[in-house]
């Protein structure tokens, strides 16, 4: 066959380099040197020689309380916006699919968040939930709800709470996407089988449309964990971590070790737990979705 | 027949109603931001707060400020240069890629495809420190330079792995056809791959363009320069410096730069659901 | 093939263009990289920019200076990683209170032993300014300006208050409390405002009750931190933010500068920048300001300002003279106008200090002390955040905290 030629393996070779050569340098480098970063000594007094340290970086993220803070607040982050987006976003999706006029204003106007920088959103967000913001007035002021202003920002859960609340509003519109395409390739007699046999509307959603589109919920499962660990600009513009790093995240937190306090082997094992987890999770997930349906 | 039609009724009054509250809470946040970048800074802190600012209140001086005061111009062209830069090395690396790995299927590609992939899970923020190690070594710190060769190697696997799917569903035939025609790898590549893949390669740009024109950790970590910022950095530093934030230029400058990604968004929204659900229907 | 060739020599271009980017920096002339925390937009920058480099290249011909302006924080950030790479400027100023990481980590220049005329450039500068670049021994920095922090007061809410400006910290808890309640909008406010909880913030009240952070030699921290007089001053504060008598530290309030000025927080502790940013935000506020209460230990403020200091890998001559520039009466003077308060004993006795906004503030330095000048700072003042945090929430009493920080310290100490 002709592209077993010399001159078309060099020229796919050609085709490839480009892009491998940028992917290697710029993502599979630094991947590798923060795994050897994570086994070696970095901080002040040891920033010029950089010796090997062994697992010793690891024993210390392990050991510190922080870390196990930040931690669950990563995992709480992750377990609260994932599914929230998810059944939001199907939700729409669902009552979308059923309409036909204005259908494309409605997709539009619901991904708006999606497309507003998080930098811009986060900000937009703090000012609404500041203590003598917008929101507090309208709760007790007009509302009548409470009796003071609540101190959203101010405490672990409450100010993680308008992170997740924007990590919702803002993922919505993507999920709604994606599964407003899935439901538009579920085969309409599936339905109408359903009916026959008697199938209310919550038993068709669960028999039917849920196992039809089993495929888009396993990608958006996969991605959106990978974005709910990822998080750190809206916890930077809204928290930046107060009080007392009690809502950091895990990668608001590695960045502080690293660029504030110097612990560059510190956070380069956490860093490197951290995507390990995620790659095995991701797996795991995966691999949770194929047997369920097999 | 009759009640079916109105129960038909009932059920679209519902779903509008509810996608009409829907969107009250999907807006309110944009349009509060607007409202508050048309107010003087003074009225920020004034009591009761409003959701819209008294009428005669109405003012463009945050905007005036922002056009004028700010390097706003030139932190918009960084972002637009930078954007720009790297969507299209990412569509030429990762459409080059999408189709050797697409199309000459071997254990080689397969293991490397799977490789990419598997990068895709890994959060770009947890490499920060060894890819800060790495621009300041190649000289890269406080250049917009530096922004881009990472901007692009972070969206490569992304745009490989969709364009690929796309690459796959050109018919071997026609290839076959070029191959008797004496054609070689790159003129297929050129003539008949990447004409059939634009629309795939579309889809990915623009999101290429808003992950490049949003990003936020890294450009804050390796760019200083105010004159070299990007806007998101330029935005975030208006935020609390000294104690004090002036929202009303935070708003106004947020509200500028939303204006050319909402513009592409309305305009290609064909092309982003395409890229969407491209990714997601195969899973 | 022709459109792959345009592509492929663009691709090329964009690779050189990334390989000389750093050497098109270079030039002709020696550079030297001088960094730098005077926010952008300040008149300290145009002064910088626009009358002090151009005078200083005039002076030397063949040094060029490349100012680069940082975000404080952001400026300590970025000196960190760079010596992890090697990419360190050749000169800059640095708060007071990084030194001592920069020396452990060996990135520093000790100027009393590279330079030879040391002894009679320093001379010129305020003896107590230039202990903050004394670490083990060795000189690393010149001071280059000086500060501290004193009360600013909003008069019309003392004075509707009845409040005289206190003056003993018994005044001050009184005075604080009545200062707080509800204004005739019903809104909150409060008597004193504390924008964080860090060493910058708490010390100058834990020394003024005669408390301290550690011992003389900074070698141990149980006794002092944990000391009576340390926890009575942090339990009086924290009495104090229970009762809703002072704010600022949460990330939902109003920020301490938009407080003041809209007559929210009726006091607070502040630098000398602060009378620059009230004219230009909230020009109508009527303030007065006055020494920080006396307690037990005096009236003792916490001592800022910054240092200029060399790195290992500069261009020592180059780096030296412009480092002479900075620290001269002139430049100093210069400064001075904006605002910066000079260390250079001549132009401390010029008019323009005479006659300047922050004449007060050069009372308070001459008993203000410097936070403890030890690398573990910045962690040890993280733990000090952490703690006083519990303590203001309610979680531990003070006593508690501070003897678990003082074991903390000690060992970072070591």
């Amino acid at each position: 066959m002709i592209t077993k030629s010399r001159v078309n393996r060099i020229q796919i070779l050609g085709l490839l380099t480009p892009g491998l050569l940028l992917f290697g340098m710029f993502t599979v480098y630094p991947i590798i040197r923060l795994f050897w970063m994570s086994l070696c000594d970095m901080s002040f007094s040891s920033m010029l020689t950089q010796p090997y340290a062994g697992m010793m970086n690891y024993r210390e993220v392990f050991q510190d309380t922080t870390f196990w803070t930040v931690f669950i607040n990563s995992v709480v982050y992750t377990l609260i916006t994932v599914p929230g987006q998810m059944a939001l976003g199907l939700f729409i999706a669902i009552l979308l699919n059923g309409i036909r006029r204005f259908s494309v204003t409605f997709r539009v106007i619901n991904y708006l968040p999606v497309v507003t920088s998080w930098v811009i959103a986060s900000l937009v967000f703090r000012y609404i939930f500041n203590t003598e913001g917008l929101l507090n007035y309208f709760l007790w002021k007009i509302l009548g709800i409470t009796s003071s202003n609540i101190r959203w920002l101010d405490t672990r859960w409450s100010g993680l709470s308008v992170a997740m609340i924007l990590g919702i509003w803002k993922g919505i519109g993507w999920n709604m996407v994606i599964f407003l395409a899935a439901l538009q390739q579920v085969p309409q007699d599936l339905y109408e089988a359903a009916e026959i046999d008697g199938c209310g509307g919550w038993k068709k959603f669960t028999c039917v449309t849920l196992p039809a589109i089993r495929g888009t919920i396993l990608f958006a499962l996969i991605e959106l964990t990978i974005g709910g660990f990822n998080v750190f600009t809206s916890i930077k513009m809204i928290t930046g971590g107060k009080p007392a790093h009690q809502t950091d995240t895990l990668l608001t937190w590695m960045y502080y070790k690293a660029f504030s306090t110097g612990k560059f082997g510190y956070a380069a094992a956490l860093s490197f737990v951290m995507a390990l987890s995620l790659g095995l999770l991701a797996i795991v997930q995966f691999r949770m979705m194929r047997n369920k349906n097999e | 027949m009759k009640s079916r039609n109105a129960a038909k009724i009932r059920s679209a009054v519902i779903r509008y109603m509810l996608l009409a509250a829907g969107t009250v809470i999907f807006t309110l946040p944009m349009i509060y931001m607007i409202s508050t970048s048309l107010r003087p800074n003074g009225a920020l802190y004034e009591y009761p707060p409003r959701f819209f600012p008294k009428w005669e209140a109405l003012t463009l001086e945050n905007y005036d400020y922002i056009l004028h005061q700010s390097k706003f111009y030139l932190n918009f062209l960084n972002s637009a240069m930078v954007s720009v830069s790297t969507i299209v090395l990412a569509a030429a690396a990762g459409s080059a890629m999408a189709f050797v790995l697409g199309k000459f299927k071997s254990r080689l590609t397969r293991i490397l495809f799977g490789f990419i992939v598997l990068t895709m899970i890994i959060p770009g923020t947890t490499m920060i420190v060894p890819q800060f190690e790495l621009a300041t070594k190649l000289g890269l710190v406080n250049q917009l330079l530096a922004l881009i060769p990472f901007y692009t190697a972070w969206v490569i696997p992304f745009s490989t792995f969709m364009i690929k799917g796309f690459m796959e569903n050109i018919p071997n035939e026609i290839m076959e056809a070029c191959w008797i025609d004496g054609a070689d790898v790159w003129t297929v590549y050129f003539r008949i791959a990447l004409p059939l893949a634009s629309p795939a390669i579309a889809s990915v740009s623009i999101f290429n363009f808003l992950t490049a024109w949003e990003e936020y950790p890294w450009a804050n970590t390796v760019i200083n320069d105010n004159s070299r910022r990007i806007l998101p950095i330029a935005i975030a530093g208006f935020f609390g410096q000294h104690q004090f934030t002036q929202w009303g230029y935070v708003f106004a400058m947020s509200v500028l730069t939303l204006i050319p990604v909402v513009l592409i968004f309305i305009l290609c929204q064909k092309f982003f659901v395409q890229g969407l659900t491209a990714g997601s229907v195969k899973g | 093939m022709r459109t792959f060739k345009k592509i492929l020599a663009v691709m090329l271009a964009c690779m050189m263009l990334l390989s000389a980017g750093s050497a098109l920096a270079e030039g002709e002339a020696v550079t030297i990289n001088f960094w730098h925390h005077y926010s952008a937009q300040s008149a300290e920058n145009e002064t910088l920019m626009n009358v002090l480099i151009p005078a200083f290249e005039k002076e030397n011909p063949g040094i060029k200076v490349n100012a680069v302006s940082h975000e404080w924080a952001e400026l300590h950030d970025k000196i960190l990683v760079s010596a992890n790479s090697n990419a360190l400027p050749d000169v800059a100023r640095c708060d007071i209170a990084w030194l001592p990481e920069f020396q452990k980590m060996g990135v520093l220049v000790a100027l009393d032993e590279a330079m030879p005329d040391f002894a009679e450039v320093s001379g010129k500068l305020l003896d107590s300014a230039m202990s903050t670049a004394v670490i083990g021994g060795h000189y690393y920095a010149l001071a280059l300006n000086t500060n501290s922090k004193i009360v600013f007061y909003n008069k019309a809410m003392l004075e509707a208050a009845g409040v005289e400006v206190p003056v003993s910290m018994d005044a001050w808890i009184e005075a604080v409390k009545k200062l707080s309640g509800e204004n005739a909008n019903g809104q909150q406010v409060w008597g004193w405002n504390e924008p964080a909880l860090a060493g910058w913030n708490i010390c100058p009240f834990i020394w003024s009750f005669g408390g301290a952070l550690t011992n003389e030699d900074q070698t141990v921290a149980t006794g002092y931190i944990n000391g009576s007089e340390t926890v009575k001053a942090i339990e009086t504060f924290a009495e104090l933010v229970k009762a809703g008598a002072i704010t600022g530290f949460n990330a939902g309030d109003i920020p301490m500068t938009d407080g003041f000025g809209t007559g929210r927080y009726a006091m607070m502790l502040e630098g000398p920048w602060k009378s620059a940013e009230l004219a230009g935000a909230y020009p109508d506020v009527a303030y007065g300001t006055a020494p920080i209460p006396a307690g037990e230990g005096g009236s003792i403020s916490v001592l800022g300002g910054e240092d200029i200091a060399m790195f290992n890998s500069a261009n020592k001559e180059a780096a030296w003279k412009f480092m002479q520039f900075m620290t001269s009466e002139y430049a100093e003077t210069e400064m001075a106008k904006c605002g910066q308060i000079p260390v250079n004993k001549t132009a401390l006795e010029s008019e323009t200090v005479k006659n300047a906004d922050y004449a007060p503030f050069i009372e308070a330095i001459q008993t203000a002390k410097a936070r403890p000048t030890v690398a573990a700072w910045s962690e040890m003042d993280n733990g000090l955040q952490v703690a006083l945090h519990a303590v203001v929430t309610g979680e531990k009493t003070a006593q508690e905290a501070m003897d678990e920080l003082a074991s903390a310290w000690d060992a970072l100490l070591k």
